[in-house]
């Protein structure tokens, strides 16, 4: 019992990091139609700023963190406008293409500035208390992690249907010639999408790295493969889907390491990975996603 | 007010609309009709800049907008309301005014009771997601959303199309209305007959050219137009 309990609130924690990536992914597909593969990538590096910045520049903890989530949003903006507002119109095939790329790119860009050697991620300062509920101990970290992520998407929920911008984007996700029919500037709203992703995917790193303490150029490629399951899982282009879809794979990875990998070894990405192909079979939707109604 | 010359708009290589010319003066009704096809809604996308011609201009207001961003385009006071009404689906009614507002933020509240008192059922069904509405509440609001801007153009792109008889009067009746607010319009509609009617001036086009034009009462007499849009 005490091992199920730990195991659900382990899950709910790396649930938490996807879900906070998986939040970009969705959110740039329901407003520019396209599967952003280079968006795992932003978690490398934000992870890699945070380690800059505190490590090597000895910054204090929450200025490098701070810097890492502007950091993140500044080239979730770029990214976009230099490689994927050339490509608007073009065929889907092509942009996902460049978004490989530009994950390439961004990864072996890594390399070629930090090298290959993995990197202990620094003491950002953030330091929250363990807490003894008698029956299980929930560490400090895990604690940080879930809170910041409940406190991420109330914002992010609020910004999207309560703000102007925020109406905006779901407007322009929706219908993007009415939305500029309405005055809304497309391309800006797109690049706000952008940033916000990316910025979510900062948060996401400053979380993976209390949780898994070293970086490599390649960090983010589980990370992001796993969250992009959770957004298909969820619905992609939902955003209470992206949320749902994270806290679910990563409950069912802690399930699966606790009780099957004892018994058949270490195959929780294929249970993981199992899960996107029998969703896709069964319900390509997602759990939240909405039919897609081609236009005659 | 507004004047489109030597419009050539293309989809890739075909060529959709040949030097077409056309000026709206203000506080007219003008009306393009034509069948399907025509390159009614071509013209139109291309004064609200959603498409661009190759050659020619369009000016409003003596500004020339040819290359103007359509966002911009609203702000200047131009308001479209697409064919197909175009609502955002999954916003609720009052959202979508909302967005219609997007460039008046100001008097958006104003303009809020403006638009209920005009449609009431609107009010009614204010919370509501707007792919709940029928096909002729969905027009009501995406006319009511263009309304929110502020416009003093209005483009109205096929407003009766899919909707019942007695719904069709409605519509046509509610131009009639904003139209007396001062608002002037520039209509494009298949219901050549009610067009007519309610149009100071027109012009008929066919395969993508401007055939023939005059004021709404010659082009509702002509044998011509009696013959190929108002059955006879």
């Amino acid at each position: 019992m005490t091992l199920l309990i730990e195991t659900l609130i382990q899950g709910i924690s790396l649930g938490s990091i996807y879900a906070l990536i998986a939040l970009g992914y969705t959110m740039v597909y329901g407003i520019a139609k396209m599967l952003n593969f280079a968006h795992g990538d932003v978690i490398m590096v934000g992870a890699y700023t945070i380690y800059t910045t505190i490590s090597l520049a000895h910054f204090p903890g929450w200025l490098g963190v701070l810097t890492s989530v502007v950091f993140c949003s500044v080239l979730g903006i770029v990214i976009e406008f230099l490689a994927y507002k050339p490509l608007r119109g073009a065929p889907s095939l092509n942009v996902l293409i460049t978004a490989i790329g530009i994950s390439y790119l961004l990864q072996n860009l890594a390399l070629l500035i930090f090298g290959g050697q993995q990197e202990d991620v620094p003491n950002t300062g953030i330091n929250v208390p363990s807490l003894d509920l008698g029956f299980v101990v929930v560490e400090g970290k895990v604690i940080f992690t879930i809170v910041l992520t409940v406190v991420l998407m109330i914002a992010l929920t609020l910004f999207i249907n309560k703000t102007k911008m925020g109406k905006a984007m779901r407007a322009v996700s929706e219908d993007k010639d009415a939305a500029r029919l309405m005055g809304i500037n497309v391309n800006r709203t797109i690049s706000l999408t952008f940033a916000i992703g990316s910025a979510l995917a900062a948060f996401a790193s400053l979380c993976y790295g209390m949780n898994y303490t070293y970086i490599k150029p390649t960090t983010g490629s589980m990370p992001g493969i796993k969250a992009f399951t959770a957004a298909v899982f969820g619905g992609i282009g939902s955003i209470p889907g992206a949320m749902l879809g994270g806290f679910g794979i990563g409950i069912l990875e802690k399930l699966s390491q606790a009780y099957i990998t004892p018994i058949f070894g270490e195959i929780t990405d294929v249970i993981v990975f199992g899960v996107l192909i029998i969703m896709l079979v069964v319900r390509p939707t997602g759990l939240l996603g909405k039919k897609i109604r081609e236009k005659v | 007010m507004l004047r489109a010359e030597n419009l050539n708009v293309y989809y890739g290589n075909i060529h959709a609309i040949h030097d077409v010319s056309f000026e709206v003066k203000e506080g007219e009704i003008v009306s393009l009709i034509g069948a399907n096809g025509a390159g009614k809604t071509t013209t139109m996308h291309t004064v609200s800049g959603l498409l661009r011609s190759r050659t020619g201009s369009v000016t409003f207001m003596d500004k020339n907008i040819s290359h103007t961003d359509a966002h911009k385009i609203v702000n200047m006071g131009i308001a479209q309301v697409p064919e197909g009404r175009h609502v955002f689906l999954q916003m609720s009614v009052e959202e979508n005014l909302e967005m219609g507002a997007y460039t008046t933020p100001k008097t958006m509240k104003a303009d809020l009771e403006k638009v209920y008192s005009l449609f009431p059922r609107l009010l009614e069904r204010r919370r509501q997601v707007a792919g709940t509405l029928s096909g002729g509440e969905q027009q009501m609001l995406a006319m009511g959303r263009a309304m929110m801007s502020r416009p003093k153009l209005m483009l109205l792109d096929e407003p009766s199309m899919g909707l019942a008889p007695i719904l069709v009067d409605q519509v046509f009746s509610i131009i009639k209305e904003l139209h007396a607010t001062g608002i002037t319009v520039l209509l494009v509609e298949q219901n050549a007959g009610k067009a007519l009617a309610i149009s100071d001036r027109a012009y008929v086009l066919e395969s993508g050219r401007v055939v023939l034009s005059g004021t709404g009462a010659e082009l509702a007499a002509s044998p011509e137009i009696k013959k190929a849009y108002l059955g006879g």
